[in-house]
């Protein structure tokens, strides 16, 4: 008993210290009777309330722990401040210094996890804002302004002041993957255009002019390769436009593109049209040149205009817009680096289009070396980047072969396959070489062509010699003319010499008798001796020689017996050739008394009863020519 | 907007291209430059309150009807044959012609044009020939690309028949 009388007290004592610290401050300490203190009522009390004073000393020891405190207040925490706030926003400013400081730190201390954490919220929305900045910036700016400042901006500059051509366009050709310009709608049988979209850029011709001539080629390549089948065209390529035709029996969608569209744009008409002709089929079926009907195709067909850019798809890394500074000096760098890179590419093109500018010169310099080779004619070369060329050559058999040619100017041959075709070349140089080898000259005659058609000879030959060799040299190709005044054959003085000597005698004769005055033997037997020795010279040369012989007699006598007389003495002279064996024509003519020695009239006999004995006389003639008889070039031998 | 293709057909050289130019552009050439393939102007013209264009398909002429590609017609909805009054062959190749291109795209109005009216006096194309044709009810203009005469009013006759047709 006493053991818990002296405990309780202790409790009651604290108690009641901490209950009067309490009760200053709250009201509900506050009427709280006095603890008794006379013995027995103590006792009283103790053995009457002993289990509420535990209770109540139980209490304020939860009442004083503060982790229970703060269980307690835990939970009914959230609800407290959702009631609060829902009342007046004081929670909220209460808290904010709070947060904010929290927040403050946190970000000082752990700024890597809130970066990590918040990036992927806001990350996107930036990425989204930056690249349309950039792009609306780079729409305005245009292409050409970013192409300033690159390498190939400058060259392309330079292209279009060389050119002519505005820098914008050298631009778009230069950067230009494909550009769908025009689409037409085409009535198949008619060519008449339904319905026609341009692309804003582009000037667009007469839509009904330029399908219908579509239609036409169509027509025209249907009938001349497809053999009036169904074979269709497909594509047309006009220099750097490309014309697709999507083509149904009914109506086809002709594309104009510059460049090369992708393989998903011909799906794209395929379907376009599929559509159209569907959706018109009834105003195509009745069609009689009203295009009206189809008025709405032309967005479907505006849908198929599209165009793409070699930069278009050029993607920066994502990183380097989220941060403006990062972007701006990464495509710093990238500029940097590209124009690095179009300057190498500029430097290695340039080398490539200098190594390139050299071979073709080299080439050319070859080719020409071959033109101006005589007896070389060139005709077709089919060049290239690369060694060799085809070369087609025609070749006289006297020229040298272009290998040969190109190896005497010390170029390889290698550089050119040749396909040599034989000609006959009338360069003069070639002539000359031909009239060397063709004509053996000996050592007495030199030749010369002059290089305008004229073969001549100069020295001494023989007459045959000269004759042959006039034929054979006028028959040579690229001779037009032969001259052989300058050539000379020793034979013909001779020849000359006899038959001058021949028709220079004279022979008189006795009176009325055939044989020779006795002092004019001699000189017929000399003149005999020359004809045989002329007729043995000029048959060598394949001559013959004819012989003209007059008689003559003197006025004495009857004309009868003067015709017989002179005819008689013609006899003597051919008795005597033919004695020697000569086989020579003779023409013999009896003159009579007619031709009196020095043109006299026929004049009385003369009282000497000698008669006139100069008259009495036989005179010759010598023709040589070609055995042959009827060649007139005979006369080329007859003396003057 | 409507449109109407028109074909011109007849022998080389019997000015084809000059009644053409003539109507279109109101020009005259004596310089020949025979035609390859097939040369497409357009005219644009009202008839009847309505606006419409011809679209005129100027084929190359040949020695030989047989020879003319009869498949530039398709679609065609009016042609007009010509000949030439000077040489009378022409005539008949344009009346072959004709029948041709009746036989390809059905009956739609076709007229003959007998042309270099202003050479009239060395025609070799006579009246009774000319007779002849309005006998068989062929319907025919004298004309000249030189001069003009009748260009206008063919292509206009032409298109009112076009018209009516369709
Ligand atoms: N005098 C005269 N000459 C004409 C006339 N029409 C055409 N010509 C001439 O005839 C020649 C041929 O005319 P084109 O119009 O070229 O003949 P085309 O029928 O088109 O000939 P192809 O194209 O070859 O089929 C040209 O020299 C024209 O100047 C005309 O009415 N009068
Ligand atoms: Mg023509």
């Amino acid at each position: 008993m006493t053991a818990d009388s002296t405990t309780v007290p202790e409790h009651s004592a604290g108690m009641s210290d901490d209950v009067s610290a309490v009760s200053a401050g709250t009201a509900f300490w506050g009427d709280i009777p006095e603890k008794p203190t006379d013995g027995e009522l103590v006792q009283l009390r103790n053995l009457l309330f002993r289990r509420e004073i535990v209770l109540l000393e139980r209490l304020r020891e939860l009442q004083d722990d503060q982790r229970y405190t703060a269980r307690k207040i835990s939970e009914v925490l959230a609800e407290a401040i959702q009631l609060r706030a829902g009342k007046d926003p004081l929670v909220g400013l209460a808290l904010e210094p709070v947060v904010d400081d929290v927040v403050r730190t946190l970000l000082r201390k752990r700024r890597g996890d809130f970066v990590d954490s918040l990036f992927p919220l806001m990350g996107p929305s930036i990425r989204k804002s930056i690249a349309e900045t950039f792009r609306s910036m780079l729409g305005s700016f245009s292409k050409s302004m970013e192409m300033a400042f690159s390498w190939k901006g400058l060259r392309w500059r330079f292209e279009a002041m060389r050119s002519g051509r505005p820098f914008s366009e050298i631009v778009m050709l230069n950067t230009l993957v494909y550009r769908v310009e025009q689409i037409f709608f085409t009535h198949g049988e008619t060519g008449i255009p339904l319905a026609h979209v341009a692309s804003d850029e582009v000037y667009a011709q007469d839509a009904e002019m330029v399908s219908s001539m579509f239609t036409a080629i169509q027509d025209f390549v249907r009938s001349c390769f497809a053999g009036g089948g169904e074979g269709d065209l497909e594509s047309l390529q006009l220099g750097e436009y490309t014309i697709i035709i999507e083509k149904k029996s009914q109506a086809y969608l002709a594309c104009v593109v510059r460049g090369t569209p992708p393989v998903a744009f011909r799906e794209q008409l395929h379907a376009t049209l599929d559509f159209l002709l569907l959706e018109y089929a009834d105003a195509l079926a009745e069609f009689s040149g009203d295009t009206a009907p189809f008025a709405g195709a032309a967005p479907y067909l505006g849908d198929c205009l599209s165009s793409r850019y070699v930069d278009d798809d050029k993607k920066l890394p994502w990183w380097s817009k989220a941060l403006p500074v990062l972007l701006i000096l990464v495509l710093a760098c990238g500029l940097g680096y590209c124009s690095y890179r179009e300057n190498l590419h500029a430097q290695l093109r340039q080398a490539l289009m200098e190594k390139q500018k050299a071979f073709t010169a080299t080439m050319e310099s070859a080719l020409n070396v071959l033109r101006a080779e005589p007896g070389l004619l060139v005709t077709n070369v089919v060049s290239g980047h690369d060694a060799p060329w085809e070369a087609t050559v025609l070749k006289d058999a006297l020229a040298d072969t272009p290998e040969a040619v190109l190896q005497v100017h010390g170029i390889d041959p290698k550089l050119f396959s040749f396909k040599s075709v034989p000609y006959i070349s009338y360069d003069p140089e070639i002539v000359a070489r031909r009239a060397k080898t063709d004509i053996t000259l000996p050592d007495t005659v030199t030749m010369d062509f002059d290089g305008k058609g004229t073969l001549s000879f100069k020295g001494t030959a023989s007459m045959g010699w000269i004759v042959k060799t006039r034929d054979e040299a006028r028959s040579l190709p690229g001779v037009e003319r032969v001259d052989i005044s300058g050539l000379r054959d020793p034979m013909m003085d001779r020849i000359s010499a006899l038959i001058k000597e021949v028709e220079a005698t004279v022979v008189e004769f006795v009176l009325g008798k055939d044989t020779p005055v006795p002092q004019d033997a001699p000189k017929l037997q000399k003149a005999v001796d020359s004809l045989v020795e002329l007729e043995k010279i000029v048959q060598d040369m394949g001559f013959t020689v004819t012989l003209t012989v007059y008689g003559h007699a003197d006025a004495t006598g009857t004309e009868k017996r003067n015709y017989e007389i002179s005819q008689a003495r013609t006899r003597t002279v051919a008795a005597m050739l033919y004695a020697r064996g000569s086989a020579m024509p003779i023409a013999m003519y009896g003159m009579g008394a007619v031709y009196p020695k020095d043109g006299q009239p026929a004049a009385p006999a003369q009282n000497s009863g000698q008669g006139d004995q100069a008259s009495r006389r036989v005179e010759l003639r010598v023709h040589v020519m070609r055995s042959a008889a009827a060649d007139p070039e005979s006369l080329l031998l007859s003396q003057p | 907007m409507i449109s109407k293709k028109i074909c011109m057909l007849g022998s080389f050289s019997v000015g084809k291209t000059a009644l053409v130019a003539r109507y279109v552009h109101s020009i005259f050439s004596d310089k020949y430059l025979s035609t390859v393939g097939v040369k497409i102007s357009k005219k644009n013209v009202s008839s009847g309150g309505k606006d419409f264009s011809l679209i005129l398909w100027d084929l190359e002429g040949k020695d030989l009807y047989a020879d003319v590609n009869l498949s530039y017609l398709r679609g065609a909805m009016g042609f007009f044959t010509v000949a030439d009054g000077t040489r009378k062959e022409t005539l008949e190749a344009a009346l072959e012609l004709r029948k041709a291109a009746h036989d390809t795209v059905g009956q739609i109005p076709g007229y003959l044009l007998i042309n270099k009216e202003d050479l009239s006096d060395a025609w070799e194309v006579t009246d009774a020939m000319l007779d002849n044709l309005t006998r068989q009810g062929i319907k025919y203009f004298r004309t000249s690309a030189k001069t003009g005469l009748a260009v206008e009013e063919a292509f206009t006759s032409l298109a009112r028949d076009m018209l009516q047709n369709a």
